[in-house]
C-alpha cells in the first residue's frame, strides 16, 4: 500500500514532469519502487529518454531495468511494437535470461496468442516452480479469457502454497463475487481482515458479501460490520451508512414473526443516527438528492 | 606508579592505524570473496510452504477477534488438526532438525565455506598481529582490575609497576577492532553485511530456521487462544462516532440562532431609543 507521503511525492513528480520540468528518472524510479500503475506516463517519458543515445549512455547499468519497465507500460498500453523493439534489445544483450523469458512470455500475452503463451509459461515454472509472478501471470491470463474457473483452480493451487499472500486472496474473494459464490468469497475476505484488521475495506466487503448472503445471523454479523467500518473511517462512509440502515429494515421485516429480543440488544440508536448523518451529508455534497434520500429512509423504516 | 600513560606518537602512527586500516581491508575483501562463493539459494517447496502457514497462522491470531467465532474455530480445526491440520508435525519428524541439516548435502557445504571463509582469515591475522606487535600499551581500559588479571592482559611487558588497566597484548587490541568495527563495516557495506563475524560467532550453536519448533510453537499458540467477538463493541462504538458527528451539527445550528436572536434584541433597543 501507498502511503500519503509516497503518494503527494508522486503526484508532484508527475506534476513537474508532464509540464517539462525535469526529473523524469526520479519520477520512473519511484514508479518502478511504488509498483503504481502508469503506463502511459512510464512509456512516454521512459521512450524519450531511451531513443536519446546521450541519456540512456548517462543511466549506466540501469538502462536495462529501464527498458524492462518501458517495455511492461507498452504491452499495458497495446503499443506492441515498442513492447518488441525493447525486449529485442534486451534479448541481444541477457541471451539465456530467465528475465526476458518472463517479458517474452508477457509480450505473447498481450498479442492474444494465449496457447503460445501458456507454454512459455510452463517451460519458465519448470526451471523455477516457486516464482510468484508467474502463477500470477497465468490467473491473469486465465481471467482474460474469460474462464474464471480456471482462474479460481489455479488461484487455490498458488494459495496451497503461498497462502500468505494478501493481494491474492483479494483477487480470488473478486473473482468469487462476479460468479456468485458469496460463501467462498466470504472466507476470502476473512482471511483479509485477519491479515490487516484495521482496514476499513475489507470490513465494508466482506458486510456487503454477508448482507448479499441473507439470513437472519448473517444480517445482524453484516450490520455488525458495517458499524465497524464507519467507526474505522470515522464516520465518513456513506456506503457503511446505507449499510446500516438496509440491514435494520431487512432485519426487521425478517424477525416480524418472531419476538425481537436481540435485535435491539446492541447500539439501538444506531439506525436512526445513521439515517441522521446520511442526511446531513446529502445536505453538504448533493442537496438536489435529498428528497430522494428522505423518501426512501421513510420507506425503510416501516 | 599512578601517572597517566600518555599515547605516544609512534606507536599511534606505527600500530593503531595500520592494524585498524589492514582490518577494514580485510574485512571487505572477505565480503566479497563470501558474495561471490556463495551459492544461489534454492528455495524449498516445502520451506517456502512451511514459513507461510507460519504467517497465516499469526495472522489468525492476531486478527482472530475480528472474524465471527464459527469462522474462527473452523480456521482453528483446519490448523491443528491431529489428522491432516497445517501446524501438526508428527512425533518422529520433529526431533532430528539437525541431523536433516547434516544429511543435505548442500546445507552442508554451505555452512562449511561460511565457517572457513571466517575462520581462515581470522586466525591469520591473528598470528600476524601478535607476531609484529607486541610490547607496547595498546589501550587503557576505563575501570581498575586487580592483580590477577595482569598475566591475562599484559603479555608483553614484565613491567610490575605498569598498571593492569593498560592493555599490552596486542591480541586484545584485535578483539577491540574486531567488535568496534562491526558498526563501520555495516556503514561501508550497507545492510547485507552487518552480520559479519560475532553474529556468526554467535550463530555457531544453533543454527536458522528450524521449521517443526516454529509450527508447534504456532500451534500452542493457537489452542491458548480464547475467541472473544470484537465486533458487538464496534456497534457502540460507531454509534457514539456518528453521534458525535449528528451532534456536531445541531450545535453549530444551535449557536447561530443564539446569534441572531442577540441582534434581533439589540435593534428593538436601537429603536426603542429613537
Amino acid at each position: 500500500m501507498v502511503t500519503k507521503t509516497e503518494e503527494t511525492e508522486l503526484n508532484q513528480l508527475e506534476n513537474q514532469v508532464e509540464n517539462g520540468g525535469g526529473g523524469v528518472w526520479e519520477y520512473l524510479c519511484l514508479v518502478r519502487k511504488l509498483k503504481v500503475r502508469r503506463s502511459e506516463l512510464v512509456l512516454k517519458h521512459g521512450l524519450s529518454i531511451l531513443n536519446d543515445p546521450g541519456k540512456r549512455s548517462s543511466l549506466g547499468p540501469d538502462e536495462w531495468t529501464l527498458y524492462e519497465q518501458v517495455a511492461i507500460a507498452a504491452m499495458d498500453c497495446q503499443s506492441l511494437g515498442a513492447a518488441q523493439n525493447c525486449i529485442k534489445v534486451l534479448q541481444k544483450k541477457f541471451p539465456e535470461s530467465k528475465r526476458v523469458g518472463k517479458l517474452e512470455a508477457l509480450l505473447l500475452e498481450a498479442k492474444g496468442m494465449w496457447e503460445e503463451a501458456e507454454k512459455a509459461y510452463s517451460i519458465l515454472l519448470e526451471d523455477n516452480p516457486l516464482d510468484q509472478v508467474i502463477h500470477k501471470r497465468k490467473v491473469a491470463m486465465a481471467k482474460a479469457q474469460g474462464k474464471p474457473s480456471l482462474a479460481i483452480e489455479h488461484l487455490n493451487k498458488y494459495l496451497e502454497v503461498f497462502m500468505a499472500d494478501h493481494d491474492a486472496w483479494r483477487e480470488l474473494a473478486e473473482i468469487y463475487v462476479s460468479l456468485q459464490m458469496y460463501k467462498q468469497a466470504a472466507f476470502c475476505y476473512e482471511e483479509l481482515i485477519l491479515s490487516q484488521p484495521t482496514l476499513p475495506l475489507y470490513h465494508l466487503a466482506y458486510a456487503e458479501v454477508l448482507y448479499t448472503i441473507g439470513g437472519q445471523e448473517n444480517l445482524i454479523a453484516a450490520r455488525k460490520y458495517y458499524a465497524s467500518t464507519i467507526d474505522l473511517t470515522g464516520g465518513k462512509s456513506t456506503r457503511a451508512l446505507f449499510g446500516i440502515c438496509l440491514c435494520g429494515s431487512a432485519i426487521a421485516q425478517l424477525s416480524k414473526g418472531r419476538n425481537k429480543e436481540d435485535k435491539d440488544m446492541a447500539a439501538p440508536e444506531l439506525q436512526s443516527l445513521a439515517a441522521t448523518a446520511l442526511e446531513k451529508e446529502y445536505k453538504q455534497k448533493a442537496p438536489a438528492k435529498l428528497n430522494l434520500l428522505s423518501s426512501a429512509l421513510r420507506s425503510l423504516k416501516l | 606508579m599512578a601517572e597517566d600513560l600518555v599515547l605516544d606518537t609512534a606507536i599511534r602512527d606505527w600500530v593503531l592505524i595500520p592494524l585498524s586500516v589492514v582490518m577494514v581491508l580485510i574485512g571487505v575483501l572477505r565480503y566479497f570473496v563470501s558474495k561471490l562463493m556463495r551459492s544461489s539459494p534454492t528455495p524449498d517447496a516445502k520451506m517456502v510452504k512451511e514459513g507461510q502457514v507460519v504467517i497465516r497462522a499469526r495472522n489468525l491470531k492476531a486478527g482472530a477477534n475480528f472474524i465471527p467465532p464459527k469462522s474462527f474455530r473452523a480456521r482453528r480445526f483446519y490448523f491443528s488438526n491431529e489428522e491432516n491440520g497445517l501446524l501438526h508435525v508428527p512425533k518422529d519428524q520433529a526431533q532430528n532438525p539437525q541431523a536433516q541439516m547434516f544429511s543435505d548435502p548442500n546445507m552442508a557445504m554451505d555452512m562449511m565455506k561460511k565457517n572457513l571463509s571466517m575462520i581462515i582469515p581470522q586466525t591469520l591475522t591473528f598470528a600476524w598481529v601478535n607476531f609484529f606487535f607486541s610490547g607496547f600499551v595498546a589501550a587503557k581500559i576505563p575501570f581498575p582490575l586487580t592483580q590477577r588479571f595482569r598475566s591475562m592482559l599484559q603479555n608483553g611487558i614484565d613491567l610490575s609497576t605498569v598498571d593492569v588497566s593498560y592493555l599490552i597484548r596486542p591480541c586484545l587490541r584485535y578483539f577491540l577492532n574486531l567488535f568496534g568495527l562491526r558498526g563501520l563495516f555495516s556503514l561501508i557495506l550497507g545492510d547485507e553485511n552487518a552480520i559479519d563475524d560475532t553474529q556468526r560467532m554467535m550463530q555457531m550453536g544453533g543454527f536458522g530456521f528450524d521449521a517443526s519448533k516454529s509450527l508447534s510453537a504456532e500451534k500452542d499458540g493457537l489452542d491458548i487462544i480464547q475467541h472473544e467477538w470484537a465486533l458487538p463493541r464496534f456497534e457502540h462504538r460507531a454509534e457514539s462516532v456518528l453521534r458525535k458527528i449528528v451532534q456536531a451539527d445541531l450545535v453549530i445550528s444551535g449557536a447561530y440562532k443564539t446569534c441572531f436572536k442577540f441582534k434581533m434584541d439589540h435593534y428593538e433597543i436601537v429603536e426603542v431609543i429613537d
